[in-house]
């Protein structure tokens, strides 16, 4: 009797449990017309088969598990989330007043309900690089995080990953104050653990004369110590071991963790010449190889420097550079991805905002632009996921990846199509019928409250001007 | 092809490159791209100096270097041959504005150790480079902050038009720039394509300009006492580390009688039934080095006459607050910029060697302070009265430096003696900056800044044919 209850109370709780979209066993099965991979051929009726939110198998003819929940779309086109590789959104603020802020990190800063993670999931980007703003000379740590979860910690794929790094001029200062601001932070550090060491040789010698004028021996227990300072810097501090690592102040240690090449910094430059002054600092404190530049303005004019340092650089969202000849006053533009895909510099491109310009409507341009379909779509997928060193989980969709699966109702950097569902490691995390902001943006507040059927037109996939039209209006709304 | 040359050799060199740093200098990488053209030019006369002509001469150009000069050289194989009828050095602007950007110039936050080389925009100004050179200036001084009390370390660069950074570069720390006369908030006003507009601000009161050379004499004090303070420390610390070392070493020799000692009062407080106390050892306090400030660093050099220090003043109440300020401070190398009613001062100016830049422009594009500064007769009125004369393009308008020639023309025409309008716009000016081991004449082993002329040097009729820049031929009469 007691066996015959505990069973069925199991099998009343495993449909309970497989009723709920999100909430399932873990498993869940997507099968669709046409899986984009971007690690290697597109697969037509494909299957992905995510189990404990990595995919498993994934392929025409695989297997699948009896219980999985699943997805069948074979009108829809699987796509792996976008990557944004790096962003300034989603934050309570941006920039804090303080120049010099290593110690800080965004996960104090970032709002898991900001609308922002929502609008992001409507554009299908499933991994954001969170930085600190440009308003600051060394800024907070950064970190990787997935638009969904209800704690930061939740949404976190990576966390410190890096520091943020202004080279560039800010509001009423010269790139000339920036160039020294962030002289004297590297070399403020450097005096800070020069100091430290000496303290410490000062300290032992100084308890060893006091024992011997005691006449007593020295105390064992004062040989706690750490370890040589690592990296490649040019510089070193000798003797750096005897100062156990727990001393070195909160407010410098994420600066000598970035010298140490523990962390990775992220540039901001508005100019050729930030971009010049940013690449010496690296090379000057060892973390070139650690280093993205973030390009703004005219950048792309340091194109060779940036190619011989092999940095990799995030584009900004002003694809097109105009400026105007000084002598004919012609206007000259410069298609700015094409000129690192011209000199194979790995890019990756960054949205304006959430919606209008994201990062669909960049790759989109770059292929308007003369940039081939792949890398155009390297570039808001693989390309920032091996950026943000993680290239194994995200960017691709085969297995042992991430579960992060976009569901589109065509090809998924046309005008013509929406996202319909995203799954994030293995969550169903986003259902376009179930969006109602975005109903509401698509046919404005009287319509919203007409009769449902309007609905069901604006999804549809044949309709590509009204898609195109949601877009564009999204993008009024949003700014 | 020698650009291909070089952009090689730069990359070969540039992990050869010693890498030294300290925590007021940052390394700066890319080696200069060295020329590897030989040049040969054949003149009727070769003005080596001012003063100093020899006919029939020719001069042989190689890596950037002149190699020799002499009558009866010989055309080495493989030269470019050119030929003309005078051969001199390129002009030097040691005032101008060109290669920094307009937000650099107008930038009011520099502090004495903000590099203007920093704020070097290589990647702009091409045509007005390329006209300047047509016009024989071949290198200027620039400065970030022209219209800030202190504007930072100055540079000079020579003009060109090329990307990379050490071509252009040819000293990092020119000079220390202030300025006094104007309104805090007084700036060089540009349009929006960066055309220069004229200078902004109002003219400071008496009382005000006063005041503000109070403020920069004693901020030159401030930092001759820091480099007092650190002279100091020095000492300090090595009196104490005598006597430490003495110390120990009696510590060391009576160890033996220390412990003995301890033991035997040890054994007594058991004894007696007390606590036993250890003897209170004491020694001479380590001295505290002088808290390091990197803008004092900068100028205690100032102050100490390693770097020269030029002050833009026009007004007879602030040259003689500053003669009358700097006096105490010996060791200072000032040059005054500007000096509109610097005659009052010629025989003091005199004494002292106080070089002057004046700016001979026409009427019309005067600051609110400059006065007579207009009057073109200031350069000759000076150098009669026995100071050293510099001629300058005013250091606002990036477009000014390729009319100096012009303006020193205009000097002459006002009773400046042509030999010392062109002293000034060569030697002289090299001098002044400390760059007369590189530039300002024509002698082997210098750098290859050559103009190649069809006459006499700064007169009106005279063409220049061909301009040679650091070892490259940058202008022929064809382009």
């Amino acid at each position: 009797m007691w066996n015959r209850t505990i069973q069925l109370t199991a099998l009343l709780t495993l449909c309970a449990l497989t009723g709920s979209a999100t909430a399932g066993n873990g498993k869940i099965v997507i099968k669709c017309g046409r899986v984009i991979t971007q690690a290697g051929p597109d697969i037509e009726n494909g299957v992905i088969v995510i189990e404990e939110g990595r995919i498993v198998s994934i392929g025409k003819d695989v297997k699948t598990a009896w219980d999985a929940e699943v997805l069948d779309h074979p009108e829809l086109v699987a796509f792996p989330g976008f990557v944004e590789a790096h962003s300034i959104r989603g934050m309570d603020r941006p920039n804090e007043n303080i120049e010099i802020a290593p110690f800080l990190d965004v996960r104090d800063s970032i709002d898991p309900i900001n609308f922002y993670f929502e609008d992001v999931l409507r554009q299908g980007i499933t991994t954001i690089n969170v930085q600190q703003g440009p308003m600051c000379v060394i800024g907070g740590q950064g970190r990787v995080v997935k638009p969904v979860g209800l704690t930061v910690d939740e949404m976190t794929v990576r966390s410190s990953i890096g520091l943020k790094i202004v080279a560039g001029a800010r509001p009423g200062r010269s790139r000339a104050t920036q160039a020294q601001a962030l002289r004297k932070a590297f070399g403020d550090l450097q005096m800070y653990l020069e100091k430290l060491v000496q303290d410490k040789k000062d300290g032992k010698d100084y308890a060893r004369r006091e024992a011997l004028f005691q006449g007593r021996d020295m105390d064992k227990d004062e040989n706690k110590t750490g370890r040589e300072m690592e990296g490649v810097a040019p510089w070193k501090v000798a003797d750096f071991k005897i100062v156990p690592r727990g001393e070195v102040d909160d407010k410098q240690e994420p600066l000598l963790r970035l010298v140490e090449g523990k962390l990775m910094a992220f540039v901001y430059c508005d100019s050729g010449v930030a971009v010049n002054n940013a690449l010496a600092m690296a090379r000057a404190h060892g973390f070139l190889a650690n280093t993205v530049l973030v390009l703004d303005g005219d950048a792309w004019k340091a194109a060779d420097a940036i190619a011989e340092a092999g940095v990799p650089v995030v584009l900004g969202p002003a694809q097109m550079y105009v400026e105007r000849d000084p002598i004919t006053g012609k206007e000259i533009e410069t298609f700015v991805p094409r000129v690192f895909f011209d000199k194979k510099i790995r890019f990756a491109l960054q949205s304006l905002n959430s919606t209008a310009q994201s990062l669909w409507f960049q790759a989109a341009q770059c292929i308007g632009q003369g940039i081939d379909r792949k890398a155009a779509l390297d570039a808001v997928t693989r390309t920032p996921a091996e950026i943000l060193r993680l290239g194994k989980r995200v960017g691709a969709l085969e297995a042992g990846k991430d579960g992060n699966v976009v569901l589109f109702n065509g090809d998924p950097i046309s005008v013509k199509s929406t996202v319909q569902y995203v799954v994030i490691e293995g969550n169903l995390v986003y259902d376009r019928s179930k969006d109602s902001r975005a109903r509401q943006l698509l046919q404005g507040i009287e319509q919203a409250n007409a009769a449902p059927e309007a609905v069901e037109e604006a999804v549809d996939p044949h309709s590509g001007k009204k898609a195109a039209e949601e877009k564009k209006s999204g993008s009024e709304k949003k700014d | 092809m020698h650009m291909l040359v070089g952009c090689l050799a730069s990359a070969l060199l540039a992990p050869a490159l010693p890498v030294s740093i300290s925590p007021s200098t940052t390394t700066e990488k890319h080696a200069e791209a060295v020329p590897s053209e030989t040049i040969f030019i054949r003149a009727e006369h070769v003005i080596l100096r001012p003063g100093q002509v020899i006919d029939d001469a020719q001069v042989i150009v190689r890596g950037g270097k002149i190699l020799a000069v002499g009558a009866g050289l010989s055309l080495p194989a493989g030269a470019t041959e050119i030929s003309g009828k005078y051969v001199c050095a390129g002009f030097i602007d040691p005032w101008g504005a060109l290669g920094i950007s307009p937000d650099e110039l107008s930038d009011s936050s520099p502090t004495p150790a903000t590099r203007s080389a920093d704020g070097v925009d290589i990647y702009g100004f091409d045509h007005l480079r390329r006209d300047t050179l047509r016009a024989g200036v071949t290198t200027a001084r620039v400065q970030v902050g022209t219209g800030s009390r202190i504007g930072g370390l100055g540079t000079l660069l020579r003009l060109t038009p090329t990307a990379n950074t050490a071509d252009v570069i040819l000293s990092r720390e020119c000079n220390l720039w202030m300025t006094v006369g104007l309104t805090s908030g007084s700036q060089p006003l540009f349009d929006s394509q960066g055309q220069f507009m004229g200078m902004g601000g109002r003219a400071a009161d008496p009382f005000e300009r006063v005041e503000t050379v109070d403020r920069l004499v004693s901020t030159l004090q401030a930092g001759q006492n820091y480099l007092v303070q650190k002279n100091e420390y020095k000492h300090e610390l090595e009196a104490w580390k005598k006597a430490i070392a003495e110390k120990e070493t009696e510590l060391e020799k009576d160890a033996k009688k220390a412990k003995k000692d301890r033991e035997k009062a040890e054994k007594e407080a058991t004894e007696k039934g007390k606590k036993f106390e250890e003897k209170k050892y004491k020694e001479d306090k380590k001295p505290n080095p002088p808290r390091y400030d990197d803008d004092n660093e900068v100028v205690a050099r100032v102050a100490n006459g390693e770097i020269p220090l030029i002050v833009h003043a026009n007004r007879v109440s602030e040259i003689r607050a500053l003669l009358q300020g700097l006096e105490s401070l010996g060791r200072l190398r000032l040059i005054l910029a500007g000096g509109a009613e610097a005659t009052y001062f010629a025989k003091q100016l005199a004494e002292r060697r106080i070089p002057v830049i004046v700016w001979p422009a026409p009427l019309g594009r005067a600051r609110a302070d400059e006065f007579e500064a207009n009057d073109l007769s200031l350069a000759a009125r000076l150098k009669q009265a026995g100071v050293q004369v510099l001629l300058g393009s005013g250091g606002m308008d990036p477009a000014a430096s390729r009319d100096l020639p012009l303006m020193a023309g205009l000097a002459v025409g006002a009773g400046l003696d042509r030999e010392a309008a062109f002293e000034a716009l060569t030697i002289g000016a090299a001098r002044a900056l400390d760059m007369q081991d590189r530039i300002g004449t024509v002698e082997a082993g210098k750098d290859a800044d050559l103009l190649v002329l069809d006459g006499e040097p700064l007169v009106s009729t005279t063409r220049i044919r061909n301009v040679i820049a650091g070892g490259r031929v940058v202008v022929t009469p064809e382009n």
